[in-house]
């Protein structure tokens, strides 16, 4: 109840806010950020979006490696499984480390439809981890879609590196 | 009473933005139906009219030039019109009449015309007044003529305003010119930033400065700001971002806030939510808060587009196994597939006319853009080009579409009318532009 009628009172200064209008516009900007879970963390540099912004491809492998994918497709072939029981050992091993996981894909199909496939990549690769006994809170998962790719021409083996989870370098 | 306070504010604020402080008609020649059904649509023969530069006073000589092209420009890339080439022009405009009793019409039907702009401008205080008139060059007689005080920076507006105008009188609808298209692009650095345009690109200018990812925009129904995902803060969060303002966060659950589009009516923001790698169809009220669910899948549910009345949303899902286009009432239910043929088809955007979905779909390894009756029949193949062809996006009055393609190279955003008979590049090659969004008619 009384969480409601705070509600309320959000909503009507929103509204008043509003109303009152264009003067204090950059304000009304500033807060109106209620939409949001407000889980913003610090970048990790390491991370294929902080290599971008410091103007640096993305890295393929590492210690733990990189996995691909068929062409539209978010599941884990025989070989992605052996990579997959390989890094699930490192993270047995060292069991501080966390990584994100970075589903990617290759640049056919639209933008929004890859960053959807790419999530479920991701989805694919943390779940099977898991599976093998890592801790879920370990693992943190992002799509990038195609923005990201490792390469940019069109052949099939360019498009086949692109198709991949990466995990960004584990940190404790 | 949330959404009311919202709307009311865009409302106060609207009568500071717009600057065109008025526009009146002109002249006492009726709109005369006379030439209307002359043109049937993109496509048919061409009606060959006139644009004669303005005839201008002091200082405005510039922009008596640029109305006139932008204006010629509108109207070649309607496909409707042939316009004349400034060349065969008898009449000088600094010494002829721009009203019918003082145009010699014999002038202008010797070179074939049909139709004819003229008119004139002026300086006045801070800026300007543009008097422009459409003649029927056989009838000899002014079918329409508006009055219009602007400044300097919104000739560009009142010129393709005036082109809709021409449209409006000669085709019995309204052109598509006075809106703004925005597309992603990496045109400037390696950044993806958001950029918008007039239809004519002379004032293309990016919207977002991110230094990040910023991806697929769409406009309020107002034209005057645009939702976009971007990765500015590490999450792919939903933003919204007035032209020249600030932006907003609207969306940042952990996991895909990806492509929000608002409701004709712009009470609801359509998005998909991603949560454990399923990405679902949402509705958002306009600060951002989830009001519901449209659709709940363990699969891919990408890209809403809402139909005009705002009672449904079409959008990509890989529920059947692979990417088909699906529509579902806005408050949920059963989706109902649209597209049965093709094994990939993508990015559904829904005329504003309602009757037809443009899609993108993969044939041979490449992307081609088509349309579908909503009903899923009468499939039209609209390009057929090298590269790929993806994420259509409808004009306002639904008569075309403009596209991103990689025909040329690098991603360009191209214009189209809606059976694919003429295509044109709007933007400059070499931008890797993607996603482009076509606003409705600016308020």
């Amino acid at each position: 109840m009384a969480r409601s009628i705070r509600m309320a009172v959000v909503l009507m200064m929103v509204a008043a806010i509003a109303v009152t209008g264009c003067a204090k516009k950059k304000r009304i900007a500033d807060e109106a950020a209620i939409g949001g879970t407000g889980n913003e963390e610090a970048l990790n540099e390491s991370s294929s979006l902080g290599r971008y912004k410091r103007g640096l491809g993305p890295e393929e492998g590492g210690v733990l490696k990189d996995v691909h994918f068929a062409y539209d497709s978010y599941e884990l072939d025989g070989s992605a499984r052996d990579v997959l029981a390989a890094n699930a050992e490192w993270l047995k091993e060292n069991k501080r480390a966390r990584t994100e996981i970075e589903g990617h894909c290759d640049e056919r199909g639209t933008v929004e439809y890859n960053l959807a496939l790419g999530a479920k990549r991701g989805k694919s690769v943390k779940d099977y981890l898991v599976s093998l006994g890592v801790a879920s809170e370990r693992l943190t998962t992002i799509s990038y879609g195609e923005e990201l790719p490792l390469c940019r021409d069109a052949s099939e083996q360019c498009y086949a590196r692109n198709r991949r989870v990466h995990f960004v370098p584990p940190s404790e | 009473m949330g959404l009311g306070g919202y709307r009311r504010g865009w409302g106060v604020c609207r009568s500071v933005i717009v600057g065109m402080a008025m526009w009146a008609a002109l002249g006492a020649g009726n709109a005369g139906a006379q030439v209307r059904g002359t043109i049937v649509g993109p496509g048919a023969t061409s009606y060959p009219i006139a644009v004669s530069p303005l005839r201008s006073s002091s200082g405005a000589e510039q922009a008596a030039g640029t109305f006139a092209d932008l204006v010629a420009k509108d109207l070649d890339l309607s496909g409707l019109f042939k316009v004349i080439n400034r060349g065969a022009y008898i009449e000088d405009p600094q010494r002829s009449g721009v009203t019918a009793d003082t145009i010699d019409f014999r002038d202008w039907s010797t070179i074939g015309a049909q139709a004819l702009v003229k008119g004139s401008i002026e300086r006045d205080g801070e800026g300007l007044i543009v008097e422009a008139r459409l003649f029927d060059v056989v009838e000899g007689k002014q079918i329409g003529g508006k009055r219009y005080r602007a400044g300097d920076d919104e000739l560009r507006r009142i010129a393709h305003r005036f082109a809709d105008e021409i449209m409006q009188i000669l085709t019995g609808e309204r052109g598509p010119f006075e809106s703004r298209i925005a597309f992603a692009s990496r045109r400037k650095g390696r950044f993806k930033e958001i950029y918008a345009m007039s239809l004519d690109a002379g004032d293309l200018h990016a919207v977002t400065r991110d230094g990040s990812i910023a991806l697929a925009p769409s406009w309020s129904p107002d034209g005057r700001s645009l939702l976009f995902t971007s990765f500015a803060s590490g999450n792919p969060s939903l933003f919204s971002i007035e032209l020249g303002g600030e932006k907003r966060l609207l969306s940042s659950r952990s996991g895909l806030n990806l492509g929000g589009r608002w409701s004709p009516g712009g009470r609801a923001i359509a998005v998909a939510l991603e949560s454990g790698g399923a990405t679902d169809i949402a509705l958002l009220d306009p600060n951002g808060q989830v009001m519901h669910f449209v659709t709940k899948d363990r699969g891919i549910d990408v890209s809403p587009s809402w139909s005009p009345d705002g009672e449904s949303i079409v959008f990509c899902s890989d529920r059947g196994g692979g990417p088909q286009i699906y529509v579902v009432g806005a408050q949920g239910g059963a989706p109902r597939r649209v597209t049965f043929e093709g094994s990939y088809n993508t990015s559904p955007a829904w005329s504003p006319k309602g009757d037809r979905i443009a899609y993108a779909s993969r044939v041979g390894g490449r992307f081609q853009v088509y349309t579908v009756g909503i009903g899923g029949g009468d499939v039209k193949k609209i390009t057929s080009t090298r590269g790929d062809n993806e994420d259509p996006s409808w004009s306002p009055d639904g008569r075309y579409l403009v596209f991103s393609s990689t025909r040329d190279g690098s991603g360009a955003i191209y214009f189209s009318d809606a059976a694919g008979t003429r295509q044109t590049r709007l933007t400059p090659s070499g931008g890797d532009d993607s996603s482009p969004a076509w606003s409705r008619w600016l308020e």
